[in-house]
């Protein structure tokens, strides 16, 4: 406890490093996400086929390997990336390789006849895109989503291997300068913390995601019986 | 900078051996894994009255945890309350215990699928539940849940590289060990994806064998 106490700026310094690295990744990994996603739903076979390439390769590989092979091999083609970015791109990489997984089913859960009676009422493709599938993909594309989070947040923690002073780091530190200054080892009680911490900021995280998902199922069983909401988007376009 | 197939294949024995440990280390995880997958599904299932809330709040907690945490937990701190455990087997307890959170839910999955009435025929023909379990239930699940218990253990697999921060010397931790000592970066890097990527593909293969070998007699 004292422990706690003492190191608190510490601590709280490594709790917005991991936060910020997880936004950070979370930003990219959404954007790339929705770009590849997307291209995966046209109607090319080379496209859709290079972007599950994409996708395998780097959920296939293990994270830590691609974090390392950032690390490592970045500043062999001449960029030195501190270990921050580096770490952020390594997870971007994985994150957005599953993110493009959930974006990707998420358009392919919205029905073709959507897709139909856009075109047939005359709507451009990235009308439809935007008004009309978009945001009933969203619907499915948001829980999951929530939970990439949840994960990223925990990925974080493989900065501590290269060198980021996130909330994991920072546990280690205060492990080693226990021991090296005070004589005792108090792993046990340190590492405990971490966890149960971790454990409030994703438990929080995947109670936010299970409620977005009964909220937003909710939603989509209003319009069945009130029939007219699926035609709202379309009273709003120019 | 050019790739070096023949400082690759000098190195061949040492990443062998990196990949045999991977393969043990995972292997017998993936077996504990799954029988603790198995004990849980039953105690959530059958809703026994304690094990039921310490089975959720288990799974819970190692799904809100990142498994880097758990396995320093399980190495550098539980010694100091007195149960040391050697290098490999931290490694295989961290991996079980992660992997068995999921396994849990997987099969718990697969046995909600497996009707009410079974449940209620087999209870009132006599059988107790554990045998309801083993001999009716759990068949029924595993077939059901496979897809994502191998969804699992390849994670498991992939997760095994994690087992490197503790300086256990599986397959990322002696590509590391080689960057840092002879710079060979691109080529380490290229075998060890390439061996990642295959042991995925093997593992895929098997499971589709086995899928398929599982759903012979409910072809149509």
């Amino acid at each position: 406890m004292t422990l706690l106490v003492k190191n608190l700026p510490f601590i709280l310094q490594g709790i917005g490093m991991t936060l910020a690295l997880a936004l950070a990744t979370l930003l990219i990994s959404t954007v790339i996400a929705f770009i590849l996603g997307i291209l995966a739903t046209l109607r090319f076979r080379w496209l859709r086929w290079l972007v599950k390439a994409y996708v395998e390769l780097f959920r296939d590989i293990p994270l830590i390997v691609n974090i390392f092979f950032v690390f490592f091999v970045a500043p062999l083609f001449g960029m030195e990336l501190s270990p921050f970015a580096a770490v952020t791109v390594g997870l971007s990489l994985w994150g957005s390789a599953n993110g493009t997984e959930i974006v990707r089913a998420g358009f392919a859960s919205v029905s073709r006849h959507q897709w139909q009676s856009a075109a047939a009422l005359g709507l451009k493709p990235w009308e439809v895109y935007l008004f009309i599938t978009g945001p009933q993909a969203l619907r499915s594309i948001l829980p999951p989503f929530v939970g990439l989070l949840t994960l990223l947040v925990q990925a974080t923690s493989l900065g501590a291997l290269v060198g980021v002073s996130e909330f994991f780091k920072v546990g280690q530190i205060i492990v080693e300068r226990t021991t090296m200054m005070e004589g005792w080892n108090p792993a046990f009680t340190v590492y405990g913390a971490v966890l149960l911490i971790y454990f409030v900021i994703c438990s929080a995280l995947t109670w936010f995601g299970r409620w977005l998902e009964r909220r937003l199922k909710n939603d989509q069983r209003r319009p069945a019986s009130a029939g007219p909401l699926l035609v709202k988007p379309l009273t709003q376009l120019p | 900078m050019e790739f070096d197939l023949a400082y690759l294949m000098a190195q061949g024995p040492a990443l062998m051996r990196g990949l045999w440990l991977t393969v043990q280390v995972s292997a017998i995880s993936i077996v504990l894994s799954i029988v603790i997958g198995l004990m849980g599904a039953a105690v959530r299932v059958l809703k026994l009255p304690v094990l039921d809330k310490l089975v959720i709040g288990y799974v819970e907690f190692i799904r809100n945890t990142p498994l880097l945490a758990q396995l320093f937990f399980i190495f550098y701190g539980l010694p100091s309350i007195g149960l040391k455990l050697s290098l490999f087997w931290s490694g295989v307890l961290s991996l079980t215990l992660w992997a068995g959170a999921y396994q849990v839910e997987n099969i718990r999955g697969g046995l909600e699928t497996v009707a009410k009435g079974l449940r209620e025929a087999a209870f009132s023909l006599g059988l107790t539940p554990w045998r309801f379990f083993r001999l009716i239930a759990a068949p029924m699940a595993i077939r059901v849940g496979l897809p994502s218990m191998l969804n699992t253990s390849i994670s498991l697999l992939k997760n095994s590289s994690y087992l490197q921060a503790i300086g256990l010397a599986e397959l990322t931790y002696v590509a590391i060990d080689r960057i840092s000592m002879d710079f060979r970066t691109i080529e380490m890097f290229v075998a060890i994806c390439v061996i990642y990527l295959a042991l995925v593909l093997v593992l895929s293969v098997f499971a589709n064998r086995l899928e398929n070998r599982l759903n012979k007699p409910f072809r149509v």
